[in-house]
């Protein structure tokens, strides 16, 4: 009898005990990680999605940075300020493409959804500080997100870019020398850009909302930038202003394109040559220029 | 010489129910940590690794990182920082289908990346799911750091309670038994003495 009540008193310990131990294997293999929400995960929200067939409004700016504004350093010492820089302007035309175009992957754009800009504009970089971005249009727009952008810089017929397609208005100082120079490029260029890059996404238009697009125009890639590491990519492709400063006349320089390429050696001209492609940009994003003449 | 018992004594058997049964409760109700406690847990996510090079193969160290999900284009998904090598990991939210931009800055110069993220299979199998107002709760890493509150499953107390009560009525029916028979009792000293 004494074997049987131990027997029970050990069954009364050791049974409740399997039961829970196979209670709380369960609970491991059926249950999941409890995920901590993180801050930094902003609430979903609808971006491109419209609801009705309204149409919001689309700006579109150009923008010669602070170089074109403000003035620079070339990389080979000259300050730089420019009185006036003249682009003309056509078939500005913004882009809803899908997939989102890259113009580094040689694939073609496939636009969803486009609008583009009547006529040629001529606009001068060097804004005021009231208008630090010349606008281009404010034109309404089928909501969603414009990720592409392409334009022509074509010579003007009219005004102060006529004959032209781009016109550099300033003067360059180095060691007490002031030289006055007028450039002015003749060689019509498009580009066909990607998504803005800088400090906030652009291009999002909503029902009723406006959005913004950007032409941004490198200046520090002819000239060189001396803020920038002597064998920064920037400085060792520019030009610099030292050949233009070479050709000056009585200190100062106003030649076409063509009296450029008669006055720099072959190897500075095709220099230049080489940079303008590279004027065009969207921010920080990069495009591709696919006509010249 | 000394003769072993051949019944427990009333102490044993009321200390054996006690025991079985304390022990019992013990391993059914873990005491919880006293502080300090914490918890790793992980979840395997696919993940997109991004690599950021300048033109001539150098990479884009500490390049400054915003990912962005298809669901809001305006508001960054993921904020980071590339590595020396210019590569940069992270895990999409596999319920947000579509094109995930990732934008890649550093000192002037920037590019965009769009990955396709095909749809998942479903929310619930992916990840957490979405609360009311659709915030995903997964964290975009492959690992979480959480911490747990203790089991309030009733089973192991219930249990506990029932293997104690066992042990008393067993003991009860133990002294019954000698009570019925005129046997058993407290046995004297001289019992265990031969």
């Amino acid at each position: 009898m004494k074997k049987n009540l131990i027997i029970l008193t050990l069954l009364a310990g050791v049974i409740p005990t399997l039961l829970m131990g196979c209670e709380r294997d369960g609970t491991a293999i059926t249950s999941t990680p409890e995920p901590v929400a993180l801050e930094s995960n902003p609430p979903a929200t609808l971006g491109t999605e419209t609801a009705s067939g309204e149409t919001g409004m689309l700006q579109i700016v150009a923008n010669g940075e602070d170089f074109v504004r403000d003035g620079f350093t070339s990389k080979d010492g000259w300050e730089i300020n420019f009185n006036h820089v003249y682009v003309n302007l056509a078939e500005v035309t913004a882009y809803q493409t899908d997939p989102p175009y890259n113009p580094e992957s040689g694939s073609p754009l496939n636009p969803k959804q486009q609008v583009q800009l009547d006529g040629v504009k001529t606009v001068d970089l060097t804004a005021t500080p009231e208008n630090p971005s010349p606008v281009l249009a404010e034109v309404p727009a089928p909501p969603g997100q414009y990720n592409a952008l392409s334009w022509k810089m074509v010579k003007g017929t009219e005004g102060p870019g006529a004959g032209s397609s781009l016109i550099m208005d300033g003067t360059a100082e180095k060691d007490g020398q002031t030289i006055a120079f007028v450039l002015k490029v003749e060689r019509e260029m498009a580009f066909t850009c990607g998504e803005f890059i800088g400090d906030q996404r652009k291009g999002m238009v909503s029902p009723g909302s406006q959005g913004q697009l950007e032409a941004t125009f490198h200046f520090d890639h002819l000239f060189g930038d001396a803020d920038a590491p002597a064998d920064d990519e920037i400085n060792v492709k520019a030009l610099g202003f030292e050949p233009i400063a070479a050709i000056a006349s009585g200190d100062q320089v106003n030649m076409t394109s063509t009296e450029l390429q008669q006055a720099l050696t072959p190897a500075d001209y095709q220099t230049l040559q080489n940079l303008l492609p590279s004027l065009g940009h969207v921010g920080e994003g990069h495009c591709q220029e696919s006509a010249s003449s | 010489m000394i003769n072993r018992p051949n019944t427990p004594t009333a102490a044993e058997a009321v200390l054996w129910a006690f025991a079985s049964g304390l022990f019992a409760w013990t391993l059914g109700n873990p005491l919880p940590a006293i502080a300090h406690g914490v918890q790793l847990t992980h979840q395997t996510l696919e993940a997109v690794e991004v690599q950021a090079l300048f033109d001539n193969g150098d990479p884009i160290s500490n390049a400054q990182i915003t990912v962005y999900a298809p669901t809001d284009p305006e508001t960054p998904w993921q904020e980071g920082t590339a590595d020396k090598n210019g590569r940069f990991l992270f895990a999409p939210d596999p319920s947000l289908a579509g094109n995930w931009a990732v934008r890649v800055r550093q000192a002037g110069h920037g590019a965009i990346l769009n990955v396709a993220i095909a749809p998942g299979p479903s929310p619930e199998a992916a990840v957490a799911p979405p609360d009311a107002t659709g915030v995903p709760e997964v964290a975009p890493s492959s690992q979480t750091l959480s911490v747990r509150s203790p089991s309030v499953n009733p089973l192991p107390t219930g249990l506990a309670i029932a293997s104690g009560v066992w042990g008393f009525v067993g003991t009860a029916l133990f002294f019954s038994r000698f009570n019925g028979n005129g046997r058993g009792g407290p046995r004297k000293k001289e019992d265990s003495v031969a």
